[in-house]
């Protein structure tokens, strides 16, 4: 109640007739974010907030094969035959390589955002498998993390063609929008307070957001919405459920703005 | 309310003494704790006065500009920072009620108290 209150008003107050072009959002916010951190070159910001904590990048760097097992998992899972003889690798394009890049992308003939856990599913159901749960990190979260180690190094390039432009816009005003008890939008603290630090962490900036999920902690995955559901009850808002229109608007916002920053291979995080 | 007009005379005895003088009073509980004032996220304070930490979201707190600011400003800064500036990050902590009054008069002293 508390937050549904919240969040109406501040879409309302957000919710103008101006929408701005994607890329010259997305232009507008590197070029701040370029003025208030000079020292830090655009590419590192696909670290995340490692980009402005070498002790974090060191950390990183020690754990790099910890999304091995997660990665293995998602494999076995990708490759794995239904009944049908057929697998989930069958359904994409080179057996899923190169692909993660592209999402979310918007699907004309569906009129909405996919996301790859929607992609994942509609495969499962076209062959009449079960379904799996868009947040579950022990059976999707692998199969993500696989798909998109599959991807490491392309470029992401989120594409808003004509009939996204809304979705695109909710996104943004989500991710704009004063939200819950603490009054927070992701933009207060990942564009105003972009390579600051929140008590000992530091904050990453919202170009290079997308770039690196699912991260692993504590040897699980952690999707990027599971960590924005986090950030939505820490500024006591009750957080909207993973796979929602909001949550995939918002991860399509977000992941657009990381275009042209190369993909990362699930890496781990102390939290 | 009780423990704040307890503490109206310490901080006026406080803020009595020269600069030099203030040793560094301990942070109240909710200058700390996550689900209330969390203040140590964006802040700092000196040395010996609450936890280290390498926040700088909001400024660095010390009891110089404290006292400049005085007990009502920063009564009405931690009721509602919005009012005085809207495009700050410091949540309006008395008008979202995460803080109660009593609670707020309490950060207010100790800021006030700060070295």
């Amino acid at each position: 109640m508390r937050f549904h209150s919240l969040a109406a008003a501040a879409f309302a107050a957000a919710a103008c007739a101006c929408f701005a072009a994607p890329e010259a959002i997305r232009a507008e916010l590197t070029a701040r974010l370029q003025k208030q951190l000079p020292e830090t070159m655009l590419s590192d910001y696909a670290l995340g907030s490692a980009a402005f904590d070498p002790e974090l990048r060191d950390q990183i760097n020690e754990n790099a094969g910890a999304n091995a097992d997660v990665i293995a998992a998602g494999k076995a899972a990708w490759n794995a035959k239904f009944k049908n003889g057929r697998s989930l690798a069958g359904c994409f394009p080179n057996g899923g390589r190169r692909i993660a890049a592209v999402y979310p992308q918007y699907d004309p003939h569906l009129k909405r955002v996919i996301t790859l856990e929607m992609a994942i599913n509609q495969c499962l159901k076209s062959h009449h498998q079960p379904l799996l749960e868009p947040g579950d990190a022990a059976t999707m979260g692998p199969v993500v993390a696989y798909l998109r180690s599959l991807a490491v190094g392309q470029k992401i390039a989120v594409r808003v063609p004509a009939g996204a432009e809304d979705g695109f816009e909710l996104g943004r005003r989500l991710y704009f929008s004063r939200l819950g008890q603490r009054n927070f939008a992701c933009a207060s603290c990942h564009v105003q307070g972009a390579g600051k630090r929140y008590g000992d962490m530091a904050i990453s900036p919202t170009i290079g957001q997308a770039t690196h999920w699912p991260t692993i902690r504590d040897g699980k995955p952690v999707s990027l919405q599971a960590r924005v559901r986090e950030c939505l009850e820490f500024m006591g808002a009750a957080p909207f459920p993973i796979g929602s229109e909001e949550l995939n608007q918002l991860e399509y916002f977000i992941t657009y703005l990381s275009n042209g920053l190369p993909v990362a291979a699930s890496p781990w995080r102390p939290r | 309310m009780r423990a704040a007009l307890a503490a109206l005379p310490i901080a006026a005895a406080v803020l009595a003494m020269p600069a030099a003088a203030q040793q560094p009073v301990a942070a109240p509980d909710i200058f700390v704790q996550v689900e209330k004032g969390n203040c140590i996220a964006c802040h700092q304070v000196p040395e010996g006065a609450g936890p280290r930490t390498r926040a700088d979201l909001g400024p660095a707190l010390d009891g110089a500009r404290m006292r400049a600011l005085g007990r009502a400003k920063i009564r009405a800064l931690i009721d509602d920072p919005t009012r005085d500036n809207p495009n700050t990050l410091m949540p309006p902590f008395g008008r979202h009620r995460i803080l109660d009054a009593a609670e707020i008069q309490r950060l207010v002293e100790y800021l006030l108290a700060l070295p």
